[in-house]
């Protein structure tokens, strides 16, 4: 779960480290107060979960009360859902770093990624020149002791009180790390000021999703999603992604309905949407459907190949869902696995022709979308033939 | 011989009394593997399958010394459960668990390598080799599917595992032993490090790799053959081609970022170090056929 810019900041103060002064703003007006209170000129920040908002437009400084107004109505009304909007004092840059903490899986361990170049794209500059990335690791049992924060402060070039700083905002970025079971910790840019301070420009919070049992305040609300489907199924526990095509997948493990995706891009199809009713969902069928519909799909694809998600019982949610709620778009299924020839047999019922071979249904699924959207085509309902 | 577990390895059951714990059970032990004792906290006393049930690891293999350990045991008390079989001595792993806390699952590993133990898992349906044993949950009745044979398999994907291994038998070809490193980005053991058993193991002939976008096993396995640590043929299939950038496709360690992870830059290093790459299922056990000849002539 990565939370917004605002909350992470709050996590980060919490910790010591030193943040612009904040307040958050949900209406223009709002907005304009927060900005005469902290002094111009200051800085509108657009509490969006997205990469580059600096170049989108969705950060803004401004010098009076009026343009604070009119700033803050053109980024609440515009394309980018922004609900919300930090208002920052501006502060007044020397120089900018990088500084992360994240997991480096194929160590099994924590890593500080740091930078002289604050505020470009890591990831970027990874590629471009990665002799400009100080790593430092981080061992499991050890953690990240003084002496390693002072290895990557001087790494970076800096003295003084600069490092020393430096140093001690990192080891608080490390207690937010543990505390909050990030999978990633990022401050980009921190900022040297002219008044030699050092100050989170910015501020990344990730939380292990696996691990959000252990934080109660942070379950995330409709803002954190893109889609109310997507919303919805998080909520269900049902692994989902949205996208604009034509097939809803409704298939089992997370393995097989990545590779179903693939091959519906290969045969020229598209998705509009990523659900997964296997493992601890399936006997949600009901549900899934339901969720698939929204999307209002030319075709709802089945591909599932089951061990404990009993083929059989998959099947029957299938036949309840489809008399529930009588999709009109027609149904490719291909269930397979444990109880497969009773699940042949209730998808007949239905007058489905259940598939055996991925590769087969996914190609039917892309030659239905393909005719129904043909102008003047008109979807079968209920059926695959 | 097989790779990890066998006939010989005598099995401790921890979560024994839950329902996939008792379910599974029966089924390790209908396959043959050598299920000695079971351990769920406050249940000792009871018996699952006719297996004797204890309080602790430590009271379990006080009565009945063990070789390995699989856990039934929720993720958030995986960590535990793994300590607390290092500790008495077990040094073969396997949990299914799904969803194991990201902090945990480094300090798995580390303990782990710290008293030289195998984890396999979490996020995983575990390890099995066909007509032998299995630590996990698989359909081996599926005949179509779980044939004994030939060709080793390791794999990041349940799912996945059943449509592949369905090619594989279709191919003629039958499996040796399957492994399932699981779908999490920080697994208990990575593709790599299970190459030099299949190496070592006379009964494999080939071995199938199913990997997916995200992380790096795939590149590791490519660095394998490349140095010489892997000699035998090697067929993989890689999930995820198509999947957008930046989305997580199902699987915790199945994302691309930054650009890397991609299952392009991972075919490409699979193909440059002399491996076979499959695009679709059915090709996996056309690839074998090409590289091994026909089975039934073999």
């Amino acid at each position: 779960m990565k939370l917004h810019e605002h909350e992470a900041k709050e996590v980060f103060a919490s910790e010591g480290i030193p943040v612009p002064r904040p307040v958050l703003a949900t209406d223009p007006d709002a907005a304009a107060r927060a900005a005469r209170d902290l002094g111009f000129p200051c800085v509108l920040k657009s509490q969006v979960l997205r990469g580059g908002r600096g170049k989108a437009g969705l950060i803004k400084l401004v010098r009076t009360e009026p343009e604070a107004r009119d700033t803050a109505a053109a980024l609440f009304g515009g394309p980018h859902g922004v609900r919300k909007i930090l208002v920052e004092e501006a502060v007044d840059i020397d120089r900018e770093l990088y500084l992360s903490i994240t997991v480096d899986p194929a160590a099994a361990e924590a890593v500080v990624l740091v930078c002289s170049e604050g505020g470009v794209e890591i990831e970027d500059l990874a590629a471009r020149s990665p002799e400009k990335i100080v790593r430092e690791r981080v061992p499991p049992a050890e953690g990240l002791s003084p002496y390693r924060a002072r290895n990557v402060a001087y790494a970076l070039g800096l003295s003084g009180e600069a490092a020393k700083k430096t140093a001690g905002i990192l080891e608080a970025l490390w207690r937010v790390f543990r505390k909050n079971d990030a999978e990633l910790a990022e401050i980009n840019p921190l900022f040297l000021t002219k008044d030699g301070l050092v100050v989170a420009g910015d501020g990344k919070l990730a939380i292990d999703d696996n691990s959000l049992f252990r934080h109660p305040g942070r379950e995330p609300g409709r803002d954190y999603y893109d889609s109310d489907a997507a919303f919805e199924s998080a909520a269900e526990g049902i692994p989902y992604l949205q996208f604009d095509g034509d097939i809803s997948l409704m298939c089992a493990g997370a393995g097989l309905t990545t590779v179903v995706y693939d091959l519906i891009v290969d045969e020229g199809g598209s998705v509009a949407n990523y659900l997964e009713f296997g493992g601890p969902n399936y006997k949600k069928a009901v549900r899934a459907m339901e969720l698939c519909l929204k999307n209002d799909p030319k075709v709802i694809l089945i591909v599932t190949f089951g061990t404990i998600a009993r083929a059989d019982v998959m099947a029957e949610g299938i036949a309840d869902a489809v008399k529930r709620l009588a999709p009109k778009c027609p149904i490719v299924a291909c269930i397979r696995g444990t109880g497969e020839e009773k699940a042949v047999e209730t998808l007949r019922g239905l007058g489905l022709d259940p598939l055996f071979d991925t590769e087969e249904a996914v190609r039917r699924a892309v030659a239905l979308a393909a005719a129904a959207r043909a102008p003047g085509a008109a979807p079968k309902a209920g059926g695959s033939k | 011989m097989s790779v990890f577990i066998d006939r010989s390895d005598r099995v401790l059951v921890q979560g024994i009394t839950g329902g996939e714990g008792t379910f599974w059970t029966k089924h390790m032990r209908d396959l043959g593997t050598d299920v000695t004792a079971g351990v769920t906290p406050g249940k000792e006393g009871q018996s699952v399958e006719g297996v004797p049930v204890y309080h602790t690891v430590r009271r379990a293999v006080a009565e009945h010394p063990a070789d390995a350990a699989m856990l039934f045991v929720p993720p958030r008390f995986t960590k535990d459960a793994v300590l607390e079989a290092l500790d008495a001595g077990i040094r073969k792993v396997v949990t299914i668990a799904d969803g194991i806390p990201l902090h945990e699952a480094l300090e798995i590993r580390a303990a782990a390598r710290s008293c030289g133990a195998r984890v396999v898992g979490g996020n995983t349906s575990g390890v099995i080799s066909p007509g032998r044993a299995m630590m996990g949950m698989f359909p081996y009745w599926i005949e179509r599917v779980y044939r004994p044979g030939r060709i080793g398999v390791m794999t990041r994907s349940g799912s996945l595992t059943n449509e592949v291994a369905a090619m594989i038998v279709r191919a003629g070809f039958g499996v040796s032993s399957l492994l399932g490193v699981g779908g999490d980005s920080v697994p208990g053991t990575r593709f790599a490090e299970f190459l030099p058993d299949f190496q070592a193991d006379p009964e494999t002939d080939a071995v199938v790799v199913i990997g997916e976008l995200g992380g790096t096993m795939e590149e590791e396995v490519a660095e394998a053959i490349e140095s010489g640590t892997f000699r035998k043929p090697l067929v993989a299939f890689l999930g995820g081609r198509n999947a957008p950038k930046g989305k997580r496709m199902g699987h915790a360690g199945a994302i691309v970022t930054g650009g890397k992870g991609t299952v392009e830059g991972k075919t490409a290093a699979l193909r440059r170090a002399g491996a076979a790459v499959a695009d679709r299922p059915r090709l996996v056990g056309e690839l074998l056929r090409e590289i091994l000849g026909d089975p039934a002539q073999i």
